[in-house]
């Protein structure tokens, strides 16, 4: 009787002696690949979405790969309040994209044309607040237009230039209610393609309701989505080529304070290592995971980085 | 005749202890939400004003775009407080005069049920599920609206005093001419005050309608949010606070109308 009370008692001893060993081994932060980070210390951030919070662990454990002591915080809502947090120094860094900066902090109403005009411009106007670019992944989460591939077979759609042709009452579309005001949104995007619906044809949704809006096609044949969402192959859903370029780039890239880049210069040589890698396709893949197939962002960047042989 | 009248407030005034019958309905107090309502708006409307808009605030701060939405905004409260009423009260009286407890807890338990989830979760849950639109938000916000008018109506009906309700029964009525005639005429204050309630709580709920194409301030709040154009974001939170006041004082003043005299 006794030696079986015992055992769980054991057990649990046990276990913390043993969480206890690896506290302590963990708590001597050499790198497994590197110490040039020893010292920093702080908080990787992310905006309220997938890709964000895979960002986010990515760099966070590659950062503590090299020795650096930092976690990753998934928890504030909104770019504007991750943005803030940078520069009022609660965030180390985080990733941001080229036009969000662009149009939204620094308050610009046109983009700029190209990916690499517009990492420029933004690079340059955020330098005067302090806030420093890394050089940018590939990825581009730029809006773009889905629609569900069968609906898209019968309509004979495959770019934006084709909707303007189709019968009025086939051009319905699901937009953001920020995307209805902003210049590279609706207004810019009905002038550059010719589209004249009236108001009833567009219905004002969440992000989250539009993709699976899209999927139903109640509301709406074309549905504004993001580019790299892991969500557009899982529902069917086939996005419209931008055939005249009217989307600006929303290319992602590492920011942080000028003031921790200079002190730790070998931030820009490791995020480095994995920028060129961020591509929207494996951005689409490791986003898939996250929404599609429900797995934790924290173990798909970790499965990510070992794969790659970077941490 | 005059002195008969006298006498009779007289002996009411001692035996009951009420002020005169005759409430002061317009008195300078009642006036005040309105007055600072207006000043608000005045100020708000000279702040944005004095500002130079980009293109993205001007497509949002004009009035033909902020009329629409206050119109939006108000339907959705109005309609929406006024199936509340119509589904609650007879609700109200029909459990306030069940016997059975179990019924009882069971409507009171979904009542609070509606009001302790979270509003968006339901709209968008509805809109998934079911459909995007006006009449979703209008169930979503009628869901959460409906515990305090609910639970109002069977306070009102429970503490109408037993003796007054058994001298009712003594005097030869009817179960149902005790309800419409001394039981509901005294539960009115309350009723009202739920109502007056579920009506502040739609302004405010009927914000989240925007996240399922059912427009209203929320469309600026959201907006403004999103984007970091403060004027925007501003001017949808001002007017939600406003229409508020404005409501919660309309409602004041129609339930001290309706209200029986002498309560």
């Amino acid at each position: 009787m006794k030696r079986v009370r015992l055992l769980p008692i054991a057990a649990i001893a046990a276990a913390s002696a043993l969480a206890l060993a690896g506290c302590s081994t963990g708590g001597t932060a050499t790198g497994s690949q590197g110490d040039e980070l020893e010292g920093l210390t702080g908080q990787i951030g992310a905006k309220d979405f997938s890709e964000q919070f895979v960002l986010a662990h990515i760099t966070t454990e590659l950062l503590k790969a090299h020795g650096a002591d930092v976690e990753a915080n998934t928890k504030l809502v909104g770019s504007a309040n991750v943005r803030q947090a940078l520069e009022n120094d609660e965030f180390l860094g985080y990733w941001e994209y080229t036009g969000t900066s662009w149009i939204t902090y620094n308050g610009n109403t046109a983009p700029v044309q190209g990916a690499e005009e517009q990492f420029e411009a933004t690079k340059e106007a955020d330098a005067a607040k302090d806030i420093a670019w890394l050089d940018p992944a590939p990825l581009n989460n730029t809006y773009a237009f889905a629609i569900r591939e069968d609906k898209a077979e019968e309509l004979g759609v495959e770019k934006l230039s084709d909707i303007a042709d189709l019968p009025a009452d086939e051009q319905t579309f699901c937009i953001e209610s920020e995307f209805s005001t902003r210049d590279d949104g609706w207004p810019g995007l009905k002038e550059a393609y010719g589209i004249d619906v009236p108001d009833a044809n567009v219905a004002l949704l969440d992000t989250g309701v539009i993709y699976t809006a899209t999927e139903k096609g109640d509301d709406c044949n074309f549905g504004e989505v993001f580019q790299t969402d892991g969500r557009i192959p899982a529902l069917g859903l086939t996005v419209l080529e931008d055939d005249e370029e009217f989307f600006p780039v929303y290319q992602g890239a590492f920011t942080l304070k000028q003031e921790t880049l200079d002190e730790y210069p070998a931030i820009a040589d490791i995020i480095a290592e994995i920028s060129p890698m961020l591509t929207t396709e494996i951005m689409q893949e490791l986003n898939s995971l996250v929404d599609v197939d429900g797995e934790d962002p924290q173990d798909v960047a970790i499965d990510w980085l070992t794969e790659e042989g970077l941490i | 005749m005059m002195a008969t009248v006298t006498t009779d407030t007289q002996l009411m005034a001692t035996r009951t202890l009420v002020p005169p019958a005759r409430r002061r309905i317009f008195t300078l107090k009642r006036f005040i939400t309105p007055i600072v309502v207006v000043v608000i708006l005045a100020l708000l409307l000279w702040w944005v004003s004095s500002l130079e808009l980009d293109s993205i605030e001007q497509r949002t701060l004009n009035w033909n775009y902020i009329t629409l939405r206050i119109g939006e905004h108000l339907s959705l409260t109005v309609v929406a407080s006024a199936l509340v009423a119509v589904l609650a009260i007879p609700l109200g009286i029909a459990t306030a005069k069940s016997p059975s407890k179990v019924f009882r807890s069971i409507v009171l338990a979904l009542a609070n049920i509606g009001q302790a989830t979270p509003a968006v979760g339901v709209v968008i849950l509805l809109a998934i599920v079911w459909q995007t639109g006006y009449t979703t938000a209008l169930v979503a916000l009628v869901i959460y609206a409906f515990l305090p008018v609910l639970r109002n109506t069977m306070i009102g009906i429970d503490q109408v005093d037993a003796n007054v309700r058994e001298s009712a029964r003594g005097m030869g009525m009817t179960p149902m001419q005790v309800l419409t005639r001394i039981e509901l005429p005294l539960a009115v204050p309350v009723i009202l005050a739920g109502l007056r309630t579920a009506l502040v709580f739609c302004v405010g709920v009927a914000t989240i309608a925007t996240f399922i194409n059912a427009g209203g301030l929320g469309d600026m709040i959201v907006n403004g949010l999103k984007l970091q154009r403060y004027p925007v974001l501003v001017v949808g939170a001002v007017l939600v606070a406003c229409i508020a006041l404005l409501i919660d004082w309309v409602a004041g003043f129609v339930e001290d109308i309706v209200t029986p005299r002498g309560l």
